[in-house]
Parts: C-alpha cells; structure tokens; sequence
C-alpha cells in the first residue's frame, strides 16, 4: 500500500513540471479569467443598434432554429455545417458586416464553437462577435 | 535455509505488484500494457497541444470554476502521458495503473451526472477525433478503458523481487 501511494504520489508531482513550464510558456495565450474574451462578447443592446451592418447567425439546432429565431437570422448549425455554411457564405455573407452569432442561453457554448469555426476554419475576415446570453437575452429584451 | 528442487515457489509481492495469476501468459499482460499506455499517451498528447480546447471540454461539464478547468487543462494531459509511460515502462507501474483507474471512474461518473443534467458535452478524451462521438460511446469506450486497466490492476507488472532489487 504504501509503495502505491509513493508511485502514484511520484506520478502526480512528475506531472506537475511539465504542465507549469506549459502554463508558462502559453500564459499569454490562455484566457485565464473567462472561457470567452469579454472582447468577444456583444449585448443585445448594442448588437441591435448595428442595425443592417449586422448579420445574425443561430448557431442553435435546425429545429430550434425554424420554431424561431432573431428576425433576419440564419441557420448554421453545426449539425449541417457544410451545408449550411456554403449558402450563407453565397447569399448573405458580406466582408463588411459584423457578425453575431448566437445560441440558446448564457451556459451554451455552440455559439462559441460557430464563432471560432468561422474564425479560424472559414478564415472569415469580419469582426465576429457572441451575443451574450443569447437566444433567452434576446427574448428578455424584445 | 537450503532449497530443494521442489520447493515451494516464492509468495507474489502483492505490494510490489508480482503476478497474481499465471493462467494469462506474462507477454499478454506485457501486450495489453503496451497498448493502454499508448492509448493514454496518445490521449495526452493530442490535449497538451490545445489545452485551453480540453479546459473547455471542462468547463462544459459545469462543475468547475473556469480557472481551475484551465489548470486541470494544462495538467491533466501531462499527467495522462507520464501514467502511460508508467504503463509502458514498467517504472511505476502500480502508481500509474492506479491514476488512470481513478480517473476513468470520476470521468465515467462525471459523465453520467453531465448527460442526467442535460448538459451539452464533448468528452474531449481524444481531441478533436473524439468531439463528435456520441454519448454512448462516450460510454462504450470509457468503460472498454476501465476494463482494461482493472485487468492490468489484477494481473502485475511482470516483475519480480530480483529484477527491483
């Protein structure tokens, strides 16, 4: 028994070193406060007020999306991703406009996932920001 | 005292973690090691290289504060790798096969409370390859991982007092 602890313990502070030098070295890239930039973050108010320079993306599933969704909304779920993406990248996208992108709630975190697919997959060049508390914020302030 | 022949052989060293049972060919045990330390190198590796996506993976199952996912982010990988090299090598091999059990009963049972509550999670166990799997193979997988690793527990390291000493 105590030969186990002695190994495990050995282990545990083994692991200890590298994951420090790591913290290290990314200290400036990790977001240590919150999973998502406050920077990325948008409030309905001020999404709003963008007015036609906004364009709104549900990240939420297609059904949720058809039951209903920010007028001017368009579906890209990641359940049909490809799809999805490529009309809204024909029809709607504009290089100009600032993206929105939203989910159900405060504690979802599709939105994020959209917003980043875009960023860093599609290589979108707008500002693309999360609308924060989403889908139920907006409904509180209709 | 003399030994003859027919002497007994010696007790397995439980602490040590000799052989429990002989039915099961030493180089089966060496095979199934080999494969499970692999497993979880590879399963700490592919997060080291994107700790903040795994402290993510974390966060969605809402029990920890943000911080303390980010810490676990950067940690547990490491941790991961150096029990499946503790697998491989038989250098601390109890100590490792005993981490790795451990984890795999909290994140089953994390798993399980996550799912009950309704929560949308990605178990993030293998990266983005494992991202899209479904719950019950979330499931399948863990427990195929479980099973290993407690028959790894009741086997031994193939080592004896000789070779440690």
């Amino acid at each position: 028994m105590k030969a186990l602890l002695r190994q495990s313990v050995a282990l545990l502070a083994l692991a200890l070193l590298p994951a420090a030098v790591q913290a290290l070295y990314l200290r400036d890239k990790i977001p240590w406060q919150s999973r998502v930039a406050e920077s990325d973050l948008v409030s309905v108010e001020v999404a709003r007020s963008w007015g036609a320079n906004a364009l709104w993306v549900d990240a939420r599933p297609v059904d949720e999306f058809e039951r209903d969704h920010i007028p001017g909304a368009v579906s890209l779920g990641q359940d049909h991703w490809s799809e999805l993406l490529s009309q809204f990248l024909e029809k709607q996208w504009s290089p100009e406009k600032k993206i929105v992108v939203y989910c159900s709630a405060e504690s979802c975190n599709l939105a994020e996932d959209v917003a980043r697919r875009l960023r860093d997959e599609s290589k979108l060049p707008n500002e693309i920001r999360i609308l924060k508390g989403g889908w139920e914020a907006w409904l509180a302030k209709k | 005292m003399k030994q003859t022949p027919n002497a007994e052989p010696p007790t397995p060293n439980a602490e040590l973690g000799e052989p429990r049972s002989s039915s099961f060919p030493r180089i089966l045990w060496r095979v199934v090691a080999i494969i499970m330390g692999g497993i979880f190198i590879y399963a700490g590796a592919v997060k080291v290289i994107d700790p903040v996506e795994f402290a993510r993976d974390i966060d969605n199952y809402k029990m920890l504060p943000w911080q303390m996912g980010v810490w676990l982010g950067l940690y547990l990988p490491w941790l991961e790798i150096f029990c499946g090299l503790a697998l491989i090598a038989r250098v601390l091999y109890r100590g490792g096969v005993f981490i790795l059990t451990a984890l795999m009963v909290f994140f089953i049972v994390i798993t399980i409370i996550a799912k009950a509550r309704g929560l949308d999670i990605s178990c993030g166990c293998f990266g983005h390859a494992s991202k899209y799997l479904s719950f019950a193979w979330h499931l399948v997988l863990d427990f195929l991982l479980l099973g290993g690793l407690v028959l790894l527990w009741k086997s031994s390291p193939p080592r004896t007092n000789a070779q440690l000493s």
